[in-house]
């Protein structure tokens, strides 16, 4: 079999689940779950299999034209090249994990057979995404993704705050989508492609672009992944599509949907490398993001929060790599993240869903450190993410870090941002394995409103959670590995130089221990003896507050505005219009009034009239 | 194939069906709906197959049917299709079909109904294509007129008083027209009304140009919902009964952009040049003006006739850039908005014949009561927000493309509109469709089987050329170059 035919099977298998799900979930949920698990087993073992056979081989492309636009085509089909057969993997293995997962999370729903259907329809997005031989593609694909998060944010369509955050989902999103519409278009307008290799090859050469052109369309780029990777200010909606089931939250917002817009900075790393200014502005927003989100993680009680706080802060870190210059670096933590992350919130979901709380106090003094698999599942994980040594996440930000050296502002950015995540996730993991019930922190989250006593079966629920926290330690060790399939080598820093980033996370975790795990701790944080600094990170900065006021209230005041224009001006003018031409009818109507002597009178008087005006006029 | 007169049977299939529903006394409600059911599925095939049949190679007019009228004033019953007409011709046999489906359960004055309904259909067909600008004119009349006793007798909110808004406001763009397309006789030596021959280059002076091109513009532009001239459209979409509404949004305001782009900027080129950059300014302005409004609407229907208007201004951005994309866009997208907001109007139809309530506040969690009844309108909305994987995707992305090159500022604005239009399609999803339920509603029974194959084939529509739209653009690039 050809690998492009490997390939149809890996895009094809989610639609095809798709529609069937769509069809039969409301009579049948079994098979339409079923179909789905199948799609993505099929899926994930083509994935697999096309890495195994085709790293580190040469791309390999198969396309066929799709639209003719601006005097040329459009095309559409898969690409086989490094990126691509990692993230592929990356995505089709995490999927294939929630699934399994979800199987027992999602198993008393009454949506179930719906979610597995829109679950394929985002493991097709995604992966039609990821395989984009163009930007056209990548660009629908992107839009398509967005869509399927919006249905499975606001899967549960009757709670109104799950709706609000679909909404602001789909809408901030679409922010960063119209930029990134303008700048595919621009690009298309300079390159008269969207092939993204011939792009990549033409911005290598120099003197194919303008430089000025290229600042403007890497900065639009840039905007749509501010939004898809929810850097800052496009943030905002992270955090609030935790609304979604938590399968959701751990397969879309945080490993593998939010780093779409990581892999497409990935994908353009040739063209974005000859845009300084371009990069300048993504080292800052990405540093400022992630200390920024990292500020919001340490104080958040609700445990999927912190955790989408965290990967806010996390997708910065990638975005540092990658404006630092070192594709391997940004890269590689996309890869190891993903893994670690997705670890992460499977653990929070089945925390919550043991305990009906989202509040990381209240399930530690509930006992969670009794579900043993899981608890681990969340020692490792989080170590991984804070940078302990030897786990995925150490190795990938060591790289990150390294890449940062000559930048010492926006290194002095990344130590805080890893001093704060290797806080933060240790807090979490304190609070759940060294719970104290006389501790002085209050539970604040109120419990869930719809909690069932169904406790799931264990095997679909730990066997993803265990596949996962290998994963959160193997794969670290694999950076030689995925270097070489991307065509690049690895770097690997000497002990020396890791020491200031092993130092810093091992500080982090030294002060969570003093906060939060020794046996007197007071658990409740050293912030929160800096009261105001604590009320500004618990409020998000006051984004959201000042967004509202801002901007959804500008964008009221102007519908309004046009809404009374409407009423008042424009479709009263019409109304006067059909009103006045009423009443000079009625008013010439009158002079119609048919008596017959006043007719007379009047026709005598103009003649005479005349007959007056013509004698004087020949007298003259 | 030149044999058979393909044009003239299709354009008189809607005419049969006006003569046989007169004929059919008014008790035999059934057999009038067959008889305009079948009349729609003959256009139907009969369209598919003129699609069939234009050779997109050799591209220009054909099936050519020319027949002397008035001879004295050099008046010819000339019909050909071009791929602009064979694609709008499609759009009016699916609207007609799916509309008559949809109507399937009117009670009141069944036969009238269908009587006018298949009078108005005769006369978009024949405009569609007619090459006789003269002839052209008679059947946009045609196509116009019923629209006053359609909404006036089958309508709701104020239905008398909308009727007459929508006639008095398509009576000006008349008047405009008229004397517009006189001029063209007159100016032209008086000899011909063929469209081919008035848009020889030469024909008209600059000057003469630049002075009728904006009566043709504004006449015709008045019925697509152009901005400032549109406030007739959305209320009489909330006062016509859903085929009316599907009709009207969905073919009626085509007409308007299909006359700017075959003769208003087919004979006076040089005119719409001088005047393009005012007129995309307008539609623009359209463009976002008409989603800002949409937000604030609590009616269903006045957000889709606001939408409508944001999503002509489109077509019309997409016209005035005058260029191969820009123009494939636009009539790519009177296509995808006409089956589109025959969907919109068909989905909220079913629901407001069993409420009487088309107050989006009224309503929530829609989807959990009526399912399939919802999703038609969940899929309307989302090829309304332009999500890929609908026509509508397409349209506007070729439009986008060529605005951003001719007008960069108006291409901008006009994609940032994009925001608005999400903010307020989600919000009549997020209050009516999603979000608690509203248990007053929990009645509602599904539509028929017989009633969801309309729905369906709007929507298969949609799907097919938002995965292969290179089968529209082939046909319509035939004609403008764009292959």
């Amino acid at each position: 079999m050809s690998s492009t035919s490997i390939g149809l099977v890996l895009l094809g298998a989610p639609l095809m689940a798709f529609f069937v799900a769509l069809v039969v979930f409301r009579k049948n949920h079994l098979a339409a779950m079923m179909t789905v698990l199948l799609s993505g087993a099929a899926t994930c073992a083509s994935a697999v299999f096309l890495l195994a056979t085709k790293g580190g081989t040469p791309a390999e492309q198969a396309s066929r034209a799709w639209i003719h636009a601006g005097g040329t085509s459009i095309e559409f089909g898969i690409l086989l090249d490094g990126k691509t057969l990692i993230m592929g993997t990356v995505v089709s293995v995490i999927t294939l994990c929630v699934q399994v997962y979800s199987l027992s999370y999602m198993s008393h729903d009454p949506g179930r057979g719906r979610f597995f259907a829109f679950l394929a329809l985002f493991e097709w997005a995604m992966l039609s995404f990821v395989y984009s031989p163009s930007l056209m593609q990548t660009f629908v694909f992107w839009e398509l993704v967005g869509l399927s998060s919006f249905f499975l944010i606001g899967f549960w369509y009757r709670k109104p705050s799950a709706i609000a955050a679909a909404k602001k989902a789909f809408i901030m999103t679409r922010i960063g989508d119209v930029g990134l519409f303008i700048g595919l278009i621009l690009l298309f307008q300079t390159a008269h492609t969207l092939d993204i290799q011939t792009l990549n090859t033409m911005s290598v050469a120099t003197g194919n672009f303008d430089s000025g052109r290229i600042e403007l369309i890497t900065l639009l780029l840039f905007v749509g992944i501010v939004g898809k990777s929810a850097q800052f200010p496009l943030h905002t909606w992270l955090p609030d599509a935790m609304e979604g089931p938590t399968p959701v939250s751990a397969l879309l917002h945080s490993a593998t949907m939010v780093a779409a817009g990581v892999f497409l900075f990935a994908r353009f790393h040739p063209l974005f490398m000859q845009a300084e200014l371009t990069l300048t502005v993504v080292l800052c927003v990405a540093t400022f993001t992630a200390v920024l989100s990292s500020t919001m993680a340490m104080v958040a009680s609700d445990m999927k929060r912190v955790f989408a706080y965290s990967s806010i802060s996390q997708l910065g870190f990638m975005l540092m790599g990658l404006g630092a210059g070192s594709l391997f670096a940004g890269y590689f933590h996309l890869t190891t993240h993903a893994i670690f992350k997705a670890l992460l919130f499977l653990c929070a979901g089945a925390f919550i869903h043991e305990y009906g709380t989202n509040d990381t106090v209240a399930i530690g003094r509930a006992g969670a450190r009794k579900l043993r698999v899981i608890t681990l599942g969340l020692i490792i994980g989080g170590g991984a993410l804070a940078g302990f040594p030897l786990l995925a996440g150490f190795f990938s930000k060591e790289l990150i870090i390294h890449s940062l050296h000559d930048k010492p502002l926006f290194l002095a950015g990344a130590y805080l941002a890893s001093f704060m995540t290797a806080y933060y996730t240790f807090r979490v993991i304190f609070l759940v394995v060294f719970p104290n019930q006389d501790s002085a922190v209050q539970v604040e989250e109120p419990p869930a409103d719809s909690h069932d006593d169904h406790h799931s079966s264990s095997l679909p629920l730990h066997a993803p959670i265990l596949l996962l926290t290998v994963g959160a330690i193997a794969v670290g060790w694999f950076g030689d590995s995925i270097a070489s399939v991307l065509g690049l080598v690895a770097y690997h820093p000497s002990l020396p130089e890791m020491a200031p980033a092993i130092g810093v996370a091992l500080g982090g975790i030294l002060i969570a221990w003093f906060d939060f795990g020794r046996k007197s701790a007071p658990q409740t944080g050293f912030i929160s003896k800096l009261a105001p600094l604590h009320t500004l990170f618990k409020n998000g900065w006051y984004l959201d507050v000042i967004y509202k006021k801002l901007f959804v209230g500008a964008a009221q005041a102007v519908a309004g505005l046009l809404f009374g224009t409407e009423n008042h001006v424009l479709d009263k003018a019409s109304d006067m219009l059909g009103q006045g031409t009423l009443t000079i009818g009625e008013t010439t109507g009158k002079a119609q009034s048919g008596r017959l002597p006043l007719y007379i009178g009047l026709a005598a008087l103009c003649f005479s009239g005349a007959i007056i005006a013509l004698g004087l006029e020949m007298m003259r | 194939m030149s044999e058979l007169p393909i044009l003239s049977i299709l354009l008189l299939c809607p005419l049969v069906a006006f003569l046989v529903t007169l004929v059919l006394p008014e008790s035999k409600a059934t057999a009038i709906k067959a008889v305009n059911a079948v009349a729609g599925l003959v256009t139907l095939v009969l369209s598919v197959i003129v699609w069939a049949q234009y050779d997109e190679t050799a591209g220009g007019y054909q099936m050519v049917e020319d027949i002397p009228w008035v001879a004295d004033l050099g008046i010819r019953y000339t019909v050909a299709v071009d791929g602009v007409s064979v694609v709008l011709t499609l759009l009016n046999a699916i609207v007609f079909f799916t509309g008559v489906l949809s109507m399937w359960t009117l009670e009141k004055r069944v036969k009238e109904f269908f009587a006018f309904m298949g009078l108005l259909v005769f006369g978009v067909f024949g405009v569609f294509i007619s090459l006789d600008i003269f002839v052209f004119f008679f059947f946009y009349e045609v196509a116009v007129l019923p629209m006053y006793p359609l909404i006036a007798i089958w309508g709701s909110t104020r239905k008398e008083y909308s009727a007459m808004k929508l006639t008095l406001f398509l009576m000006v763009g008349s008047a405009l027209l008229f004397p517009g397309l006189i001029a063209l006789f007159v100016e032209s030596g008086g000899q011909t009304w063929n469209l081919v021959a008035l848009s020889e280059p030469g024909t008209f002076s600059e000057g003469f140009q630049i002075f009728v091109y904006p009566l043709l513009y504004v006449g015709f532009g008045i019925l697509a919902g152009m901005w400032p001239f549109h406030s007739w459209s959305p209320i009489g979409h909330v006062a016509a009964p859903t085929a009316v509404s599907m009709l009207h949004a969905g073919v009626l305001m085509k007409l308007g952009a299909f006359g700017i782009l075959r003769i208003a900027i087919g004979v006076l080129p040089l005119g719409a040049a001088y005047w393009a950059p005012t007129f995309a300014f307008m539609a623009t302005v359209g463009i976002v003006y008409g989603a800002f409004v949409a937000m604030r609407q609590t009616d269903f229907k006045y957000v889709i006739g606001f939408s409508s208007v944001s999503h002509m201004g489109i077509v019309l951005l997409g016209l005035n850039t005058l260029g191969i994309d820009g123009t494939n866009g636009a009539v790519f997208q009177m296509f995808a908005h006409g089956v589109m907001t025959a969907l919109f109007f068909s989905a909220v139809g079913f629901i407001y014949d069993q409420t009487h309530d088309r107050d989006i506040r009224h309503f929530g969690g829609l989807v959990g009561q009526i399912p399939v009844a919802s999703s038609f309108f969940i899929v309307a909305a989302l090829c309304g927000m332009g999500v890929p994987g609908f026509a509508s995707f397409w349209a506007e992305l070729l439009v986008f493309i060529e605005a951003l090159r001719v007008f960069p500022l108006l291409g901008i604005a006009a994609i940032a509109g994009l925001i608005f239009t999400a903010a307020y399609i989600l919000r009549v999803l997020g209050q009516a469709i999603f979000g608690p339920k509203n248990p007053d509603w929990d009645h509602l029974v599904e539509p028929t089987a017989w009633l969801t194959l309309p729905r369906i084939i709007l929507i298969a529509v949609l799907l097919f050329f938002g995965f292969a739209p290179s089968v529209m653009l082939d046909m319509i690039g035939s004609v403008t170059g764009g292959k």
